[in-house]
């Protein structure tokens, strides 16, 4: 295994060498970042901001592109980066509870295994990585299971975002014809 | 062609708020906060941007080296987190109004949310230091230097910049660069006192040197 990471990293990099006179080209997969409130830094900047930040995520957008996702490209059972490239980032600026479990606030990965009825949801405490390639389980904060909702509008590109939900929020993963929603309280 | 008219129906749609949503007057809720570049109807939920968020690491593809274990460090140095509008033809940096980023007004070094700097450990920036943390970086671009500030006013959208939260100021001078570059690009690249935070877009680079404190 460590083998073939080296292999790849090298390749990576070499590739990198061939086209370091030209600066990095716009990713295939776009990076974006979700707030919670939702829109905060537009809100902030016209002095609406309905309560303080509470959450954010950086994630990268793979497309669909006429294949089918789940269960294909994305294998059920395996742990897999909830986006592209980089693994995807969640931070936290207030503590907040998944699944009864107390989350100091502060920057996480977020994972999920996909399954054809439901997903688990993973908070891993590894950061600033590139996928879940080398993702280790003892570094797992805490884990969740929640339903796959099926839905007749496609996503094209995969989404991350937020929704309040009562006293406490919801992340939603959208992509091809599956949504699923995590749950959070506040503290 | 079903699917090709709902294409052109939405984006008309779009169009037309975005026409709505034009500011009428300098009242800070009426800022324009939708971008013109911001305009691809592609997904009900959040549309892909047009100028697409990014982000680069120092030391370079950190989370890569990390990943193949050539990197045992468990924190980078330092990232920037940054949409990357493209040129299409447009004059970009210039003295005329017309610029997309006109000499002497404050540019967000980027689109969308303001860019963001962030330092995991203390730097030195023009002799000054710097502490770890998140900052907003932005600039003044002149024709032969840019103004760079970190300001403290984070997690904000890009148009309205509060200089009165700037922690630091900076001049650096403006490279020309051929070919023009399409992609706004931000990247950190080694330098024997720390790092390079290169800025490139068109015709202009720019370099701001970083110092690692030992």
């Amino acid at each position: 295994m460590k083998n073939i990471l080296s292999l790849a990293f090298l390749l990576m990099v070499s590739l990198a060498a061939v086209a370091q006179s030209k600066l990095p080209p716009i990713d295939k997969s776009p990076l974006d970042i979700s707030y919670f409130p939702e829109n905060y830094p537009v809100l902030k900047i016209q002095d609406k901001i309905p309560e303080p930040l509470i959450a954010r995520v950086i994630y990268s957008r793979p497309q669909k592109n006429e294949r089918k996702i789940f269960g294909e490209l994305i294998e059920y059972g395996k742990v897999w980066r909830l986006g592209a490239n980089e693994a995807t980032e969640i931070e936290f600026y207030v503590p907040v509870k998944i699944n009864n479990a107390k989350i100091k606030k502060g920057r996480y990965s977020l994972y999920a295994i996909p399954d054809s009825d439901k997903w688990t949801i993973i908070l891993n405490k590894e950061n600033d990585t590139w996928g879940s390639f080398r993702y280790d389980l003892k570094k797992d904060i805490v884990r969740m299971d929640v339903p796959v909702q099926k839905q007749g509008n496609i996503a094209e590109s995969f989404s991350l975002l937020f929704e309040k939900a009562g006293s406490g929020f919801i992340l939603n993963a959208l992509w091809d014809d599956v949504k699923v929603s995590l749950p959070f309280s506040l503290q | 062609m079903l699917p090709n008219l709902l294409r052109i129906v939405s984006l008309c749609v779009v169009v037309l708020t975005l026409g709505f949503c034009t500011p009428k007057s300098d009242d800070k809720s009426n800022l324009p906060v939708i971008d013109s570049l911001k305009m691809v109807p592609a997904n009900q939920y959040v549309s892909a941007d047009q100028s697409p968020m990014d982000i680069s690491y120092y030391p370079p593809e950190f989370p890569q080296h990390k990943l193949a274990g050539s990197s045992k460090a468990e924190m980078p140095v330092g990232r920037v987190i940054y949409s990357r509008p493209h040129k299409k033809g447009r004059i970009i940096f210039g003295s005329s109004e017309k610029s997309l980023c006109p000499y002497g007004k404050p540019w967000r070094l980027g689109a969308n949310e303001a860019t963001e700097i962030e330092f995991f450990k203390p730097v030195v920036i023009d002799g000054k230091n710097v502490r770890a943390g998140r900052y907003v970086i932005y600039c003044i671009p002149f024709a032969d230097k840019w103004i760079i500030a970190l300001n403290s006013n984070i997690d904000s959208w890009g148009l309205a910049i509060d200089a009165g939260k700037d922690i630091l100021r900076t001049e650096i001078p403006v490279q020309q660069q051929t070919p023009a570059q399409e992609d706004f690009t931000i990247v950190f690249m080694f330098a024997t006192y720390g790092a390079d935070v290169v800025m490139a877009w068109d015709e202009v680079k720019t370099v701001l040197p970083l110092v690692f404190s030992p």
